[in-house]
Parts: structure tokens; C-alpha cells; sequence
């Protein structure tokens, strides 16, 4: 409690400390008065009396400071003094400020604004009860499987399993699609996220004719059940069937990869799945047991395999399932470029340090002469270059503000931009670590780059300096060397940079002018999918399929098809099969090819070219030969030195008869996965021949002359003419599906190309203003030149040769840089070496062009002297 | 009492024996102030003028027990050694 109460009083003093020197100064004043009283009482005259007094008091305006210094406010004075010395030499010097803060928050707030980004992907927990017991499972599984595991496996704790499939919603105005996630009880309890309202499926509930319980999200809940705070209980029509709410998931809670509406019991939502051994379709999380590594667990798992295998030789012959913590199952695709734009915005930073430290260098060199005269008045060394810090870190925190102000712009833009990878992010936002973040490195860029020049203040010899009377060539060898040094490592990084971003825009040219295999122009596309209660035969799917094509192409201005799985829409479905007369392949063993089922003229409406034979007509229907189209991928894979036509394959696992399929015709490849994969062999068949009842949706493609929304009402008017129950989703034209599939080199592409715009921005500013200073510093020089006979030409030389230099230096140096550096960004290019001489000698040249620009302001500047006023010029 | 009158009070009972510089109170006085070994309250002199007036508190006096038995120990030793030589 003693030292609490010295405090307060310490601190009352500092806030009355006028009022405290003012009560000294009359204490010591009255002493001395009475003092010579005294003497004068005692005969001496008034001179003498007032002199002996002092004499006895010893020196006042000592002890009045020591009395001062008594309460340890020395340093918090020598601050506010500091501070208050900085601001007016800021405010004074409006060009400098601007520039150096500027520079700063540039730097501070790129690197502010990723760090976000970053912070939210790769550091933030997630969700979730302790997420980092949370593993998935490479590849999916089928229910049985999966409740075979979570019987046998004892390094897990808890897992399941979740499917999400679209299902109709007829519950409100207009039908709708809901995004339903088919669950086992384990799957919400492994994820560890209690509900809002009500519960969750318990596993009794979750077996084969349990009940239809559904829990929704908090979405769902708001959209559909009108944020009902008892909503639990509700009775909602789903998929034709009718479930009850039982409980509402938090806002916060979303399933790591699945977006789902509403989550249903399996056994409830499609209980011929549910029973399925070999359909693997189910996307199962696992909670590791206390203490359990994620090998062990693997072992296991491997081990279960074996049995599994043995146990279901025809459907799990070939199981290897793999084990991969949550996290980075999540941001391992986008960690890479997370890290490469990360390292990219450190240079940033780095090139906006250089330029701060060289302006503030200028700035000294420019002040020197105060300096000197300072400490020649008794200012002792660690005070000036404490004055000199405290205006650096003035500009560093003004920058570091600025720099919080443009993140924060930064922000929005990125997640403006974000590719759908990056979804999960709406929560990016500036948390205390952010704030951190920026205070440490603004703070450190302050201090570590205003240490250099504050140094470089204090050192030398006063009486030395006040010789040279100002003259300004007092710049001294050492600090000449650190500026060139500065400029040249700016001008490397922001080669490096620019070669970086170069190589993103090679490669996502190339990537976009890649042919997708159609012709993405002009084409609508929607989803439809036929309720299984009411379309459980396939020709009561192909009668509403035939209907709505005719309905659709009666229409003025279109030509519709359909096709199963819309190319770069996400989805597709393989399938085994086997060849006639090619040597035979074990069972489970089959190769797999995309299936796609088509009806009306798919291959003319999107463009995509035949090749060799002939496209289906409305002949090949139900009754007739089995008919397929190949691709040409599938040709070089499997046919590589026969003629495709006339071939006969069936679908793997066929019972007898085998519905041998015969190949009428090769068609294109088509990038069905996107533009930066491979294309994988496909099968083509008439919707009208499968016999597939679970391919009950499809996706409709219509070319028109122009995408307008007209033209989706017109549809959906032709659909619920046929049946007003059917809700029609995923409404994209050809040409966004395209750029979705370009979102994420995209948003790297753009990064990276700003990234490198700010650093020669940055560089060009750094190498004028090392010039500009270089020129000011040798106008004297310059004149003497000029008055000896000197050409305007060779003083042009002279400068721009010194910028020559420079610029080379910092370019080959770069170029190194970029040699060793830009090999981390492989996974990044698409069809583009690391080392693309091309784009190497684009971007030096680029830099080198702007750093001659940047150098010859300076030396026009150089060129106009006059030598009379250059010689007077001190 | 007042800075004046302790420097004079100082000199007079020690016999004119410790001469220091008067000033020097000053800062004593003030870290005397900061550890709350005295007050100090402005009052008026004998002569009618302002002065600040300086009284030793409780935890001062608790202090100057302690200082002084240090004093003491100290003074107590060094006579040992003398009169030992």
C-alpha cells in the first residue's frame, strides 16, 4: 500500500508540476531573503549580505533541478518535450511527412490486410471442440463401412459421416431446393457443436426405419421457419416426405467443407443409400481418442481396411482409406498461396522500410548542421539520438494508423475477391492479434530503421563539423554507402515481386486462353432434380424429361439439352466398366470412367465438336440398341490403336444380361473439372436408355442469343407447367461457372500484380529521391563543372550514370533473388517455368525503364544549374 | 517549520559543527516528501510572509527509529575499532 500511495504522489506532482516549481521557487526564495536579513542585520552591507547568502545556499538553479529530478519525471519531461519538437518538425516539413507516412502505412497495411486473411485461414482454431482431435477421411466411404469402423475402431472417440444432397422444400411460396446433409448420429456430435434449440439425432433414432427428425441451421431457421423460437417440434415438407424440426443449429456453426440447409437422418432421407455397402459417398470426420497420434490411428485404420477387404472381397477389395487432420484438409490448397502472397507483402514492407530509412538518412544529413550545433551546446549523444528516434517512431506510428486505416479497405477488397476457397471466411476481421501485429511491426520499423540515421546524426566531431560552416558536402562516405545500399536492395526486391506477379499473369493468361472443350458463350444453365416418391420409374423421368425439352425448344430464340453434370460445375460420377474382347480385369479392378447422360442436341448446344462417327438422334431411346460417345481422352486411353467405333463396353458389377453399350461416335474433350485439370475419359449416353433411377436430376443448357433473367422465368413457367413441385436451382450462365473456376489464380494473380505495382511504386519513389538528394548534395560540384565548360550532355551523363549503376545493381542482384525465390511459388504457376526467360527480361526491362525515368527528373534538374548561383549556393 | 528554520536549527544544535550548503535541503526535503516521511503545508511566518511548513508524519518518525538505530550501530562500531587501535 506504501508504494501505492508514493505513486499518487509522484503523480500529483507531475500534474501540478507548475504550481511545484513555482512553491519551490518561493521556498528558496524566502530562505534566501531571510538569510540576508539576517546578514544585513548583522551590519554587512546589502551587497555583500545578499552575496554571503548565496554563498551559503549554494548554486539555486542546481538544486532547484535536482529538487525537480527528486520525483523521477526527468524522462516522461525529456518525452513530452521530444514528442512535442517532433510534431512541429513534422508539421513543418508537410512533404516529407506525407511521403515517409505514406510509405509506411502502404507497407503496414498490405501486410496488415493478409495478415487478416491469414490469421483467420491458418491461425485461428477452428470452430469447433477441440478441432485438433479432428481428423478426416481422404476419399468417402459407404454407411455400412462407416458404422463398421465406428464399432471397431478404438483410436477414435466419436466420428461420422454427412452426404449432402438437394431436396425439395415445398413448404414456402415458390418450391425450392434445400441443401440437406444426410448424417449418421456421430456426424453433429463428433464436431462437437451443441444446438441452439432442441437436439440432435440420438443413435437410437438413426437406424433403419427410425424416425424423420431433421435439424436445421441457423440459416434454414431463419429463412424457412421464421426465426420461431419454437420452431422445434414443426412439422416441415421435405423431399416429399415430412419431417420433424428437433433442434437449430448456432449461427456460428457450419460444417467444415459441407454447406448444408438442414441435416436429416440417413436412414430417414435415403435409406437405400444408407444400406449400401459399396456406395462411398458418405464424407466421414473422426474425433482421435485422448492421447491417440494420428499414425496409430492410421494403423488401425489400415488394419480395419484389411478386415473390411476380407470380409467384402467384390465391394472393398481395393481400400485404402487415409487419415488427415481437419485443418489442413481445409487450407492445405490454399496454405501455398496464402504463404507465397504473405512472403510477397514482407517484401512490400521491406521496400517500404529501405525508403523510409533513406528519407529519414536525407532528412539527417540535411539537419546535421542543427545536430552539430546541438551537442556542441551540451545536449549529451543518447539525448539527441533519443530525439531523433522519438520523430522517427512519431512517423512510424502516424504510418502504422494510416497503414490500420488502408487495411481495413484492404480487407474488404480481399474478401470481395476471395475465391471460393476461401468461404469459410467471412470472419476475417481485425482482431487484438492483427492489432498486435501492426503495432509490433510498425513500432520495430520505426525504431530499427530510424536507429541507423539517429546514429548517424550523433556520431562525429563537433568541432570538425562546425568547421566545414555547413557547407553541404558533409555527407559522409559511410552514409553515401548505406543510402546506395538501401535504393539498390529496394530496386532487388521489387524485381523479384515483379517477376513473381509476372509469372501469375503468364500463367493465368495461358490458363484462360485455354480451350474448355465448348463454347461458354451464351450459355444458361439450371438444376432440376425429380423427387424419387413421385419419379421412382425411369419412364416416368424420361416422359418429364422429352416434355420439358419440347416445351423449352418450342420457345423462340433457344435451343435447350440436358445433361447430368454441367462441365466446371463440381460434380460428376464415376463408373467401371469393362470392354469387350480386351483382356479381362479382376473384379473391383475395373479402370473408371465420368458417366454423363444427355438428351436433346447436348453436343451442338454447347459447341463441343464431333470428332468421328455420329451424335445421337431421338432415335436412340428406350427399346433401342444401347448407344454411347466416347471422348477423345477416353480413345487415347483405351482404344489407343483401334477404331473406337463399333466397340461394345457394359458398366461394371452388371448382372446378366450385361447391357452391352455400343460406341456411335467421338466427341472433344471437355475440361470438366476445371480449366487447370486434367481432362479424365468420359462416357456419353442417351438419357433416355439409362437405367439409372437415382440420376433422377439434371441440368439444363440453353443457348440463347442473349442471357437475360426473361429468360429464366420462361423456364421455370415451363417446368411447373409439367409439375409445380419442382424447384429449379443453381441458375448460372456458362461464362460465370468459367470464372468460378478461375477465382482462385485469379485472386493470386491480382494480389501478387498489386503487390508488385506498390513495389515499383515504392522503388521508382525510393531511387528519385536518392537521386534528387544525390543532385542537392553536388550542386556545387555541378556548377564548378559547368563554369569549366562542362555540356549540359555530360552532366546528364554523370548523373543518370550514377542512377546507371545503381539500377544495374539492384536489377542483377534481383534477378538472383527472383532465380532462388520464385522456385517456392511453383505450385502457384500453371504451365509457366519458375524461370521463364520471357518474363525475366519483361520485367527488367519494365524496372530498368522506370528507375531511367526516376533518375532523370533529377538529373534535368542537374542539367538546368547555373553555375552563378550554383557557386554561391551555402 | 520552515526550510529556513530548519537549516538554522540544523546549524545551531550542532554548534556551527555540519556547514552544508543550505540548497541542499531542498532535494532532501522533496525525497523526504515522495516516501510520506514528512508533510509539507504552506502557513505564515513570523514576519507575515508565506512559507511552507514541513512536519515529520508517523511513518516518518518510524523511519528516523530505524535510521537512527542503524546510526547508532554504525557509530557504536566504528568507536569499537578506534578504541581497539
Amino acid at each position: 500500500m506504501n508504494w501505492l500511495r508514493e505513486v499518487a504522489r509522484r503523480l500529483r506532482m507531475l500534474v501540478h508540476r507548475r504550481q511545484f516549481d513555482a512553491d519551490l521557487e518561493e521556498e528558496m526564495q524566502l530562505h534566501l531573503e531571510l538569510r540576508q536579513q539576517e546578514h544585513l542585520e548583522s551590519g554587512m552591507t546589502a551587497d555583500s549580505a545578499r552575496a554571503a547568502a548565496r554563498r551559503r545556499f549554494g548554486n539555486v538553479t542546481a538544486f532547484r533541478e535536482k529538487s525537480h529530478m527528486a520525483w523521477g519525471w526527468e524522462w516522461f519531461e525529456n518525452l513530452v518535450q521530444d514528442v512535442r519538437y517532433g510534431l512541429r518538425m513534422l508539421r513543418k516539413n508537410p512533404g516529407f511527412t506525407s511521403v515517409a507516412v505514406l510509405t509506411l502505412a502502404l507497407g503496414v497495411g498490405a501486410n496488415t490486410a493478409i495478415f487478416s486473411v491469414i490469421n483467420a485461414v491458418l491461425l485461428s482454431p477452428l470452430p469447433y471442440k477441440n478441432p485438433q482431435q479432428l481428423v478426416v477421411m481422404r476419399g468417402n466411404d459407404s454407411p455400412p463401412n462407416v458404422r463398421d469402423i465406428q464399432r471397431q475402431a478404438r483410436a477414435f472417440s466419436e466420428g461420422g459421416g454427412i452426404n449432402v444432397q438437394k431436396m425439395d422444400y415445398t413448404g414456402g411460396t415458390e418450391p425450392v431446393q434445400v441443401r440437406t446433409g444426410l448424417v449418421d448420429a456421430g456426424f453433429l456430435e463428433t464436431l462437437g457443436v451443441q444446438p441452439m434449440l432442441g437436439r440432435l439425432i440420438s443413435p437410437v433414432e438413426d437406424m433403419k426405419g427410425g424416425p424423420r427428425l431433421a435439424v436445421a441451421s441457423y440459416s434454414f431457421f431463419q429463412n424457412f421457419l421464421g426465426s420461431d423460437p419454437h420452431a422445434v417440434g414443426k412439422a416441415i415438407p421435405l423431399g416429399g416426405n415430412t419431417y420433424t424440426v428437433i433442434g437449430v443449429m448456432p449461427a456460428s456453426f457450419t460444417p467444415p467443407v459441407e454447406h448444408a440447409d438442414v441435416f436429416v437422418s440417413m436412414w430417414a432421407g435415403d435409406p437405400g443409400a444408407a444400406a449400401e455397402r459399396d456406395l462411398h459417398f458418405m464424407h466421414t470426420y473422426w474425433r482421435l481418442q485422448m492421447g491417440v497420434g494420428l499414425a496409430q490411428a492410421q494403423a488401425e485404420m489400415a488394419a480395419i481396411d484389411r478386415r473390411l477387404a476380407e470380409q467384402y472381397p467384390a465391394e472393398e477389395k481395393e481400400r485404402k482409406m487415409q487419415l488427415v487432420p481437419l485443418q489442413e484438409w481445409l487450407v492445405g490448397d490454399v496454405r501455398p498461396a496464402l504463404l507465397v502472397l504473405f512472403g510477397a507483402v514482407g517484401l512490400v514492407l521491406l521496400i517500404a522500410c529501405a525508403n523510409f530509412a533513406s528519407l529519414l538518412m536525407a532528412r539527417e544529413v540535411a539537419r546535421h548542421q542543427e545536430l552539430v550545433i546541438r551537442a556542441a551546446l551540451g545536449a549529451g549523444r543518447g539525448r539527441l539520438i533519443r530525439k531523433t528516434l522519438t520523430e522517427s517512431a512519431l512517423l512510424s506510428v502516424l504510418g502504422g494508423a494510416a497503414g490500420l486505416l488502408l487495411a481495413q479497405w484492404g480487407t474488404r477488397m480481399l474478401l470481395a475477391l476471395k475465391p471460393e476457397k476461401l468461404a469459410r471466411l467471412s470472419g476475417i476481421h481485425m482482431d487484438t492479434r492483427v492489432l498486435l501485429f501492426v503495432l509490433v511491426v510498425s513500432g520495430l520499423t520505426g525504431v530499427v530503421f530510424g536507429m541507423a540515421p539517429a546514429c548517424a546524426a550523433a556520431r562525429g566531431d563537433v568541432a570538425e563539423a562546425l568547421n566545414e560552416r555547413g557547407r553541404s558536402t558533409t555527407a559522409s562516405a559511410t552514409g553515401d554507402r548505406l543510402r546506395n545500399i538501401l535504393v539498390t536492395s529496394e530496386l532487388a526486391l521489387a524485381l523479384v515481386l515483379l517477376v513473381g506477379a509476372g509469372l501469375l499473369m503468364k500463367g493465368f493468361s495461358r490458363l484462360r486462353s485455354r480451350n474448355p472443350g465448348f463454347n461458354p458463350a451464351n450459355v444458361m444453365t439450371m438444376y432440376l432434380q425429380l423427387p424419387p416418391t413421385r419419379y421412382g420409374e425411369i419412364s416416368k423421368q424420361t416422359q418429364f424429361r422429352r416434355e420439358l425439352l419440347a416445351r423449352l425448344n418450342s420457345l423462340p430464340g433457344l435451343q435447350a439439352a440436358m445433361v447430368t453434370d454441367i462441365p466446371l460445375g463440381g460434380n460428376y460420377v464415376d463408373h467401371g466398366f469393362v470392354i469387350d474382347g480386351h483382356p479381362p480385369v479382376a473384379v473391383g479392378g475395373e479402370p473408371e470412367v465420368q458417366t454423363l447422360s444427355v438428351m436433346g442436341d447436348y453436343f451442338r448446344v454447347m459447341q463441343i465438336p464431333l470428332r468421328v462417327g455420329r451424335d445421337f438422334t431421338p432415335l436412340d431411346r428406350e427399346g433401342q440398341p444401347l448407344v454411347a460417345i466416347v471422348n477423345e481422352e477416353m480413345v487415347r486411353e483405351f482404344f489407343p490403336h483401334e477404331n473406337p467405333i463399333g466397340a461394345r463396353i457394359h458398366w461394371a458389377r452388371e448382372t446378366e444380361p450385361l447391357q452391352w453399350m455400343t460406341v456411335i461416335g467421338v466427341v472433344g474433350d471437355v475440361k470438366h473439372s476445371g480449366l487447370d485439370q486434367p481432362v479424365d475419359p468420359a462416357v456419353y449416353t442417351p438419357f433416355a436408355q439409362s437405367n439409372e433411377i437415382w440420376r433422377s436430376f439434371m441440368t439444363l443448357a440453353i443457348r440463347t442469343r442473349d442471357v437475360s433473367s426473361g429468360l429464366v422465368e420462361e423456364v421455370k413457367k415451363q417446368v411447373w407447367g409439367l409439375d409445380s413441385r419442382i424447384p429449379v436451382s443453381d441458375v448460372h450462365t456458362m461464362e460465370e461457372l468459367m470464372a468460378v473456376s478461375l477465382a482462385q489464380q485469379r485472386f493470386n494473380m491480382l494480389l501478387l500484380g498489386l503487390f508488385a505495382a506498390l513495389a515499383l511504386v515504392l522503388a521508382a519513389v525510393g531511387i528519385y529521391g536518392m537521386m534528387a538528394y544525390h543532385v542537392g548534395q553536388r550542386m556545387h560540384e555541378i556548377g564548378i563543372r559547368i563554369a569549366l565548360g562542362a555540356q549540359r550532355r555530360d552532366v546528364l551523363r554523370l548523373v543518370l550514370g550514377d542512377g546507371a549503376k545503381l539500377a544495374c545493381f539492384g536489377i542483377a542482384i534481383g534477378i538472383a533473388g527472383a532465380i532462388a525465390l520464385t522456385r517456392l511459388m511453383t505450385s502457384l504457376l500453371f504451365e509457366v517455368k519458375p524461370t521463364d526467360p520471357e518474363t525475366f527480361a519483361v520485367v527488367t526491362i519494365l524496372l530498368a525503364n522506370v528507375a531511367l525515368v526516376a533518375c532523370y527528373v533529377p538529373a534535368r534538374r542537374a542539367m538546368r544549374v547555373d553555375p552563378i548561383v550554383a557557386l554561391r549556393y551555402d | 517549520m520552515h526550510g529556513y528554520e530548519i537549516a538554522n536549527s540544523i546549524q545551531r544544535i550542532s554548534d556551527d559543527v555540519l556547514q552544508v550548503e543550505e540548497g541542499s535541503l531542498y532535494p532532501a526535503l522533496q525525497r523526504m516528501l515522495i516516501k510520506g516521511w514528512v508533510t509539507a503545508k504552506w502557513g505564515t511566518t513570523a514576519g507575515n510572509r508565506r512559507a511552507r511548513y514541513y512536519q515529520l508524519t508517523a511513518a516518518g518518525r518510524k523511519q528516523l527509529a530505524v535510521e537512527m538505530s542503524q546510526f547508532e550501530r554504525v557509530i557504536g562500531a566504528i568507536t569499537r575499532v578506534i578504541e581497539a587501535v
